[in-house]
This record gives C-alpha cells, structure tokens and sequence, in this order.
C-alpha cells in the first residue's frame, strides 16, 4: 500500500497533466433513447472533475459509463470509445468486474449494506482476495476507515450495524469502503445532495484530500460545490459536452453563453 | 343561512323535504354498515361452528378407556413345561389368560354367544399387553395381580358418552346384558381412563381403541421433507434467476406466465401428472413418501417462487449498485447481498407453501398413498400414508369410534399447521425490515 | 460397485480437485504480477465443479436411457448399473480433472467459468416448472386420445348418460358403460354456483368493511382470523360438510317435512364456499385497496355518506377488478376435491335441484383412480380426459382473471 502511494505521489509530481482517462466520441442509448452525443472528455490524474449540469443533461450517465455500471441497465448501449491508461474498457479483453474495482464509484443515497461496519469496508478486499489472512485485513479495514476521516468516530464500535450511522458518516463509510479495494480512480454521484451542510462540509474536506493519491470524477447539482472542491470542471447540456476547461475559468469566463446562463442561474 | 334556505324554498338546505331525505340517507348509511360487518361476524360464526364440532368431537379422542381386571398368570397356561423358554413363552395363549380373569369376574355368565359378548368388552390388544409384562418380567408367571386392559371401542364409546342408553337395544351397539357388565365393573372402580398416548405411537388399524396417528405423522414427516428438499432449492433459484439474471425476453416471460398458471391448477391435476409421470413411465414405488414428495414439491414450487420473487424484489437496488460498484460481480452482489437480506421473506413463502402441502390431500390419492397401511414406514420408499390421508380414510370408516379419532387427528393436523404459521409470522416480525 | 461407495468415491476426488486446484493456483497467482488476479479458492472450486459435471451428465444420460422403453434384459442392466457405469463415471471425473488442472494459469477466466456453471443451473431450475407444465399437458393428451379411441368424442361431451363400469365379459349387456360427461359438468356448476352464492356476497360485504370502515385494530384482529379459514385443509372441511352440515339439513329437512339427502349439492356446496370465503376477500380487499383516493375524496367532497360512494363510486370503479377476482375464485371451486369427494353424490343425477345429490367431475376422477385399475381401460383413461377438460378450463379462467384484474390495475397505476 505505502509503496503504491509513494510512486503515485512521484508521478504525481512529474507529470501534472497526466491523463488517466480518455473518452473519444461516446454515444449512449437508452432503447431509442440517445443520451450522450459524441462525448470526448479527457481526465487529468489526481484531480478532481466536476461534471455539472441540469437535470438530465447525461452527466450521471456519462459517470455510469466509465466503470460500465451501465450494463446492468437493460437496453443501453454504449458506442464510442473510453480509454483508461490507453486501454479501451469496453474492449472484449476487459472485464468489468476488475474494472470496477479499480474505478470506485459511490453513490447519491448513501447505501451501506445492512451489516456490521467492519464488514462493510471488508466486503471488496475479501471478494478480491487483497488479504492473505485476518491481520492484513484488519490492517486494509482500518486504514481505510482512517482515510475516509471515519475511524475516529466509530473505532469503538467496528461491529455494530453501518445502518445505524448518520447520514455524513455512512456516506463516509461508502468512501472508506470503495477506498478499501485500492482503486485507481473514485466516481462521485452527486454523494453529497442526501446530507446535511455540515456533513457536506466534511465529505468536501475529504475528497479535497483524497486526490493527492486518486483521480476523483464528481457528479454535482450544487455549483458552489464544484467551485470549492474541483480543479477542472465540464459543463453537460442535452446529453453534449458544451465546455470544458479549469474551474475557475468555467465559472468567471466562461466561453460558451449556455454555461453562462446555467452558472448565472437563468436555466438549469 | 336561513335567507338562502327560505329562497330556495321546499328543496333548500333546511327544508323539511331534505332533512328528511338526510336522515333516510343516515339510517340507510347505518344498514348498509351493520350488513357489511354482519358478513364478517357470518364468516367467523361458521369458523367458530366448523372449530367447535370439530374440537367437541375429537376430544376424547386423546383419552382412552381401560378396563382393570385381576389377572392371574398360571402357570398352566403360559408355560407348561416351567422352562421359562422365551420363544415359548412369546407364542403362549394369551388370550386364554385374558378369558379366564372375565370369567373370574363374571363367573355367572354361561353360553358361547354370551361368553363372546363379555370377551368383547376388552380389546384384543389386551392379550398382547399381558405377553409384553410376561416377557419383560417372567417372574409374574404365577402371580395374581391387578392390571388394566384396554376396553373395546364400544365400551371407549359408552364409558365416553356417545352411547345413549336410552335407545331400544335393538338399535344400541352395547346390548342390556353388556350394559349389566360395565355398571358392575364402573362400581367397583374397575372402568378407568387415561391419556391416550397409544393414539400418538401407533400406526392405523382396523380397530378403533388401537388406532393411532404414527404411521400417518411419520409418512407426513418423510413426504413434506422430500417436498422441501426439493422445491426450496428450486424454487429459491428459479426466482433468483427471474428476478436478478434473466433478461426480458420471450422465453423468460414464458417462464413467469407459466410460473403464474402453474400456480391455479388444480391439486388433483398434479397427482394425475404424479401418476402418470412417477408411477407409469419412471416406476417409483407407489404409495411411497418418494412419489408423495415429488407430486407435492412440483404443487408447492409456484407458491414458493412467487414468495421468494416477492422477497428478492424488496431488498433495494442500491445495495446491488453497491455491491457492483466496489467490483462484485453480479452473482456474487446477487449471493453474497441480495439473497441473504431476503431470505426471512422466502423462508415465510417456503412454511406457508409447506404448510399448504401438509394439509393436502387430493394429489396423494392419485399415487395410491390411500391404502390402509398398518406399520410406520422405515423410509421414503416404504409404502406410507400421510395425516391428511389418514383423516380422510377414517372418516369412511363406518364405526363410531372413529369418528372421534377423525377429529382428534384433525386437531393434531390443525396444531401443526398452526405452528408453522406461526413460525412463518414469528419470522416475518423478527427480520422484518423497512427499507 | 454399488451406489453409495460410487458417490463417495466421486465427492472424494472432487474434494481432492479442490484442494489441489486451490495450492496450484496459489503459486501462479504468486508468479503473477497483474493486479487482482481470482481467488485460489475460486480456482479450487473450478476444478472441483470440472470433476462433478462429467459423471452427472453421464449420469442424467444412464437414467433416461433406463426410463426410454428400450428392451434391454435385467442381467445386462445391471451390468451397467453395478460396473459398467461407475467406472466410466469415475473415469469421466478424472478427465474433467485432469483437463481442469491443466488449465489452471494466470490468463484463465476462472471466475466467468463457474458463473457460467451457475447461471446454467439457475436456468436448469426455472425450466423445471415449464417441464411441470409441459409433463401435465402431455401425460393428459396422451391417455385423453387413448380414451377417445375406444369411447366417441360425440358421446363424452354431449352424452346425458354417465356410469363408467367396465365390462366383465364382453358380451354382457350394456356392457360398454356410458361416458356422457354432461350430468358431471351440470353438477360441478350447481355446487361451485352454491358455493359463489355463500363466499362472493360473504368476501366481498366483508372486504367492503374492512377497508372503509374498520378501525385498524379490528382489521388487525379479524383479518388473520377470516385467514384461518384459508388455512384449513379441505379434508377438514370434507369431514365437517359430510358428518355436521350434511346430517343438519337432513334432519332440519325431515323436521320441516323436505326431503334433503345428506350428500345434498347444497351441503358441499356451502362448505366449499365457506373455504373460498377468505380467498374473495382479499382479492377484492386488494382491488377496493387500490381505488385511488381522490375518488373517494371527490365523492365525500360533493356530501356523499361512506355507503354512497362505496356503492355509487367505488364499487363500479372496482367492478372489473371484482370479476376478476370472482372468476378466480370459480377456478377455484371447480378444481376442488375433497369436500366433494367426501360430502357430495358418487352417482351422476342430471338435476338442478340442490337438495338432491350431484356428482363433480374431481369426485370421478378420485372415483376411477383410486383403488386397482386396469390400466388403458376406458374407465381409467375417463379419468385423464376429464382432468385435461378442468385444467383447459381453469386454465382459461385464470388466463382471463388475471388479464381482467391487470388491466384494471394498469387504469389505476
């Protein structure tokens, strides 16, 4: 783990613009309905992206794409190609059982299974095999409840039921647990708008640190939210990509007057 | 108010006319709810009828008559070499011995005709009672003691109430001088009752006072686990794959609108379905718990898929994406999460299927578990019958005494089933979970 | 080799596939350096499935095969049973071992492997009912079209005459027995029209005030109790219309001066629909249920008492709903059994009068079957004909029931 995080951290370094992900031309289908319209997005590494929006405009499904949630989705179709570090995820070669473990995902309502905490973080390693015995597990467990800001709050009670948390904590507890499987990359679907300011304030807080060692893709409704914790964002409208660019442009210069409309609050 | 009223005149809000008509609506509003809740009390009146004649009925069907004879064991009968033999002494008259204490008792009573009708007041299991105490215990061989015998149904049916003595004798089982015996015998304290436990640990028989429950309750126990081994995997797994892996398509939708007819067919169409299939073309044994099990497993499968559909279908998508999200595949988000959150829903589906096969009785005619079979079956190939079964052949049975041994094992087929239901509700309430 | 020590042998060598496959793949998953390669556990369990499935197909074969009515005598059968077939099953699993062992490497799909297995059984086990469905259709036809080969179309379905006794000799007189299945179809219909008469106003007052006037702890009361009546076996209710309301009406009959049998239509008739009472009760508690309440609140919003709008309002938006459920509940009783096996007449009376004794077409099906039966005689195969009539018809009942009540459904939805 600490090897991995130490390279990551030196690439890091050398390579700012680094991308990870590579969308070229995506179209997606809902039976007849065509959702995405030739979407080419390129994804630095150990950034966060903010996609944004309004209702409808295919940045949920365009998040869905990248770790294929979408083929659990009877009738969609995906054309186009997506390249994680240059290899096409939708390729024959690739399963997207790995592929899932290696770009997270955590979700609008927080969703923790109804077991206990421990078993909760512990559900991927063990699934994946990531632990040779009980200690390492502790170990994987522990640290990533650490990382996700949780453990001091539930150190004392690592066997009671995920359920019984708060919302902020389990939405936590969701992180610590897609952390658990040592993922690449974290998608974000819109994981704040069931919690309350506060708890926002802190899951905010913790991604802002999670992306010194992953790439971090976030699915937002609230602007303000993009603005504090993204370095780039895109702006969906209609199923298309109108701009894309670094935050802080997209929200004080933007160049497209749809994404001006939308940051001003005249339609969205 | 009273403007607007008085203007519109005989049809106003206040009018004569309308609070007439009001109140005709109140009292019609109060028949039909009196109606309404008169169908409910009907309901549960004939449920309380049906509950009462059975329960009045089946009784004393756990309550069994004795009669207690001194009983000399001479030696002379028994064992007339003194060996002590144990072979001798499992094939010695018994019922000779069993004559001789009558006529002891009753050392009036003269004539063959005569002599019969005493001997029958005890049943001819009271032979087998005396060779059991002999050979536990060859000791008593020469001893005179006190031991109660099992009393003939129709004594069981006097001593129990259900004989009216009052009737001519021409129409009363239990003949004037028989009658004569029994008061004799209850004034000396010799008529005794006690629990029926016979009733819970003998197969069926021809005579009422020996009849028991064993071998039906046994044959039940073999059938339904046949029928649970089998449609609860099968079924589990059917709706596993309906719900989470079968894509929508004809051969699927074919699946489920069958699973949903399968669920109507008659009872009776399975045991012709189990006769024609089991019994003709595969040759199981007839009879057998074997073919009883099967018939009932394909009866119960709709029952349990549906219920377990149902349970499958209320546990949230988000634990699947959940599940997906961290890289389970969609078997294991299925086995590892699904399956086991709703596994309290399917148990319930599965009890009330089981229960519902408990009771059942039609399809079992079909593959013969009808006969009359006397000894508890050893196992599921062994030929066998099973409660509900049992019930309906003795309440064919023409002698009285049967039919409070009908509504004895009614009530016992009725307390298994309550407690399964109960299980199922006890398991509804206890995993129960809002989501 | 007998069958037991066979089936030890073979979970043996599975076993053993297990462990082996688990400590081969925990060393090549060491070599490997590709990140989340499978579980060695995972591939124990692929060698140990590659070492069942052989045999249990070789297996689903040999029993076929000894099902298929194929001559083969009994020495050679069980020359099969006892050599032949355990050696080549112990045989086939050590291939399938063998094969699976060589498999085993860092690019194997192990994981797709035994999903595919599951996903076959889980398939294997839904097409379990169609085969019930497909087993029932066709063991009917084909004693059905035996039976129309010796007994006339024209006469089973429009005969007035039914006494199905087979002939000792051939050449005594009427000895061919008669198959009109008319006095059969008439007497089921009197008893299920009985018993709708008792169990269709019963359930459904019921319902009615169930839903709209009940408090909730009287509901929560009297509802499982109304179910106990569903829960009884219909044995039970065999043994009560037979021994208390059968001898009822008779006496209350011979009081008044009427003469009731006691295996009266009326007294089957009225047990059954007492059981079927609970069963139109819930169904149309369900329908009145999903009445959407802005009708209701329209109604009391113009003034309505409770009994006007159920009357005026909802029971006609719910009336589709209540066929459906009223046709089930048919299907239901025709398809009944035992009360009728053990309450009503064995002899066929062509009559509408239901203070006489009918017969139903399940008593005479119990009638022919039960008991020794010569097989591929006319009365034996009467006996899967009228059974492929009442599942053709209670299946057409509950195809309609089920279209009427889902569209009613859809209205509302």
């Amino acid at each position: 783990m600490q090897m991995q995080a130490e390279t990551n951290l030196m690439s890091d370094a050398d390579m700012a613009e680094e991308i990870v992900i590579e969308t070229q031309d995506v179209n997606v289908f809902y039976g007849d309905n065509h959702a995405l319209r030739g979407v080419s997005l390129d994804i630095p590494k150990h950034q966060v992206m903010a996609l944004i929006g309004p209702s409808g405009c295919g940045k949920s499904t365009y998040l869905r794409c990248l770790n294929r949630m979408n083929d659990t989705v009877e009738g969609c179709r995906v054309v186009g190609k997506i390249l994680l570090d240059g290899i096409d995820i939708y390729g024959p070669q690739v399963d997207e059982v790995l592929l899932r473990a290696r770009v997270g995902m955590v979700f609008q309502k927080p969703n923790p299974f109804p077991k206990s905490i421990y078993d909760n973080v512990a559900y991927g390693p063990r699934i994946h095999g990531l632990a040779a015995n009980k200690d390492e597990l502790d170990e994987i467990v522990l640290s990533s409840l650490e990382k996700a800001g949780l453990l001091k709050e539930v150190q004392d009670r690592l066997h009671s039921s995920g359920t019984g948390l708060s919302g902020g904590q389990q939405q936590r507890l969701c992180i610590a647990r897609a952390l658990a499987v040592r993922p690449e990359i974290i998608l974000m679907d819109e994981p704040c708008s069931a919690l309350d300011p506060i708890a926002t304030a802190k899951v905010e807080e913790l991604i802002d640190e999670l992306k010194e060692n992953y790439t971090i893709i976030i699915v937002t409704h609230s602007m303000q939210q993009a603005a504090r914790v993204s370095q780039r964002t895109a702006f969906f409208h209609l199923g298309e990509i109108v701009e894309t660019g670094p935050t802080e442009q997209i929200f004080t210069s933007p160049i497209d007057e749809r994404t001006q409309g939308y940051i001003t609050g005249r339609f969205g | 108010m009273t403007d607007l009223s008085n203007k519109t005149g005989g049809t106003g809000w206040n009018s004569d006319h309308f609070r007439k008509n009001l109140a005709r609506r109140k009292r019609s509003e109060k028949r039909f709810q009196r109606i309404g809740l008169g169908a409910i009390l009907t309901a549960l009146t004939l449920l309380a009828i049906l509950m009462f004649s059975i329960f009045s009925k089946g009784y004393t069907a756990f309550i069994q008559t004795s009669i207690s004879l001194d009983v000399t064991f001479n030696e002379a009968i028994i064992d007339k070499d003194g060996t002590r033999d144990p072979e001798a002494l499992r094939h010695a008259n018994y019922t000779k011995l069993v004559q001789e204490s009558l006529r002891a008792r009753f050392p009036d009573v003269e004539g063959r005709s005569n002599l019969r009708a005493l001997f029958g007041l005890l049943s001819n299991d009271a032979s087998d009672t005396l060779r059991d105490m002999v050979m536990a215990n060859p000791e008593l061989i020469g001893q005179t003691l006190s031991v109660e015998l099992l009393a003939g149904d129709d004594v069981d049916m006097l001593n129990k109430g259900y004989i009216d003595r009052d009737l001519a004798e021409d129409n009363r089982r239990v003949k004037d001088k028989e009658l004569v015996w029994i008061d004799s015998l209850k004034e000396e304290g010799q008529i005794v009752t006690h629990f029926n436990s016979g009733f819970f640990t003998n197969g069926d028989s021809r005579e009422p006072e020996k009849a028991g429950i064993a071998g039906a309750m046994v044959g039940s126990f073999y059938t339904l686990l046949i029928t649970m081994l089998l449609s609860f995997p099968i079924g589990v797994m059917t709706a596993i794959y309906l719900e989470e892996f079968a894509p929508r398509n004809k051969f699927n939708d074919l699946i489920e609108v069958n699973i949903n007819n399968l669920a109507a067919v008659p009872s009776i169409v399975f045991g012709l379905l189990g006769l024609a299939i089991f019994l003709n073309v595969a040759h199981l044994p007839r009879s057998a718990p074997l073919v009883g099990g099967l018939t009932l497993a394909l009866m119960t499968l709709p029952t349990i898929i549906i219920a377990s559909r149902a349970a499958i279908r209320a546990v949230p998508d988000s634990i699947r994406q959940a599940a997906l999200g961290l890289g389970a595949s969609k078997q294991q988000a299925a086995f590892h999460h699904v399956l086991p959150l709703s596994m309290p829903g399917i148990l319930t589906g599965t009890i009330i299927g089981l229960a519902q096969a408990l009771g059942e009785t039609a399809p079992l005619l079909m593959i013969g578990m009808v006969a009359f079979i006397a000894d508890i079956p050893g196992g599921i190939n062994d030929p066998a019958t099973v409660m509900p079964v049992q019930i309906f052949l003795w309440a064919d049975s023409p002698e009285r005494a049967f039919v409070e041994k009908t509504s004895g094992a009614i009530m016992v087929l009725l307390a298994f089933l309550v407690l399964m239901n109960a299980l199922a509700v006890f398991l509804r309430k206890k995993f129960e979970r809002r989501w | 080799m007998s069958f037991y020590p066979f089936l030890i042998a073979l979970l043996l060598l599975s076993a053993a596939g297990y462990w082996f496959g688990s400590k081969k793949a925990l060393g090549a998953v060491r070599q490997s350096t590709s990140f989340l390669t499978p579980r060695p556990h995972q591939f124990g369990l692929f060698v140990a499935i590659w070492a069942l499935l052989p045999p249990l197909l070789l297996g689903v074969f040999w029993v076929v095969f000894q099902v298929m009515p194929l001559q083969l005598d009994a020495g050679t059968n069980q020359q099969i049973d006892r050599v032949f077939f355990p050696v080549l099953g112990l045989l086939a699993a050590a291939g399938g071992l063998f094969l699976a062992i060589r498999r085993i490497g860092p690019d194997l799909k192990v994981r797709k492997s035994i999903e595919a297995v599951v996903f076959g059984i889980l398939i294997l086990a839904s097409i379990i009912s169609i085969l019930t469905t497909v087993g029932i259709v066709f063991s009917l036809l084909f004693e059905t079209i035996q039976f129309f080969k010796k007994v006339p179309m024209s006469e089973f379905f429009f005969g007035l005459n039914w006494s199905p006794q087979t002939a000792l000799r051939a050449d005594q007189v009427g000895s061919s027995g008669a198959f009109g299945s008319i006095p059969l179809f008439t007497g089921t219909l009197l008893i299920t029209f009985i018993a709708m008469c008792v169990a269709v106003p019963l359930g459904l007052l019921s319902a009615i005030y169930m839903t709209e006037y009940a408090s909730d702890r009287f509901r929560s009361v009297v509802k499982p109790l109304l179910e106990i009546l569903a829960g009884i076996p219909t044995v039970v209710y065999g043994f009560f219309a037979a021994l208390t309301v059968g001898v009822f009406l008779r006496d209350t009959g011979s009081a008044i001066g009427i003469d009731i049998v006691s295996e009266s239509a009326l007294a089957a008739g009225f047990v059954m629909g007492m059981m079927i009472i609970p069963f139109v009760s819930s169904l149309s508690d369900d329908i009145i249920m999903a009445v959407p309440q802005s009708l209701r609140d329209g109604s009391y919003g113009l003034g309505a008492t409770r009994s006007e709008t159920v009357r005026k309002v909802i029971l006609p938006a719910a009336l589709p709903g209540i066929v459906g459920a009223v046709l089930l509940a048919v299907s239901r009783a025709i398809g009944e059994t035992m009360i009728v096996v053990m309450a009503a007449g064995f002899a066929a009376n062509l009559t509408a009068n239901p203070l006489e004794a009918v017969t139903t077409v399940t008593v005479q099906i119990v009638g022919l079957l039960v008991g020794d039966q010569e097989f591929d005689s006319a009365k034996t195969l009467a006996a899967f004909a009228l059974a492929l009539v009442l599942f053709i018809v209670t299946l057409c009942l509950n195809v309609i029931a089920l279209v009427v009540v889902r569209k009613y459904r859809e209205k509302y939805d």
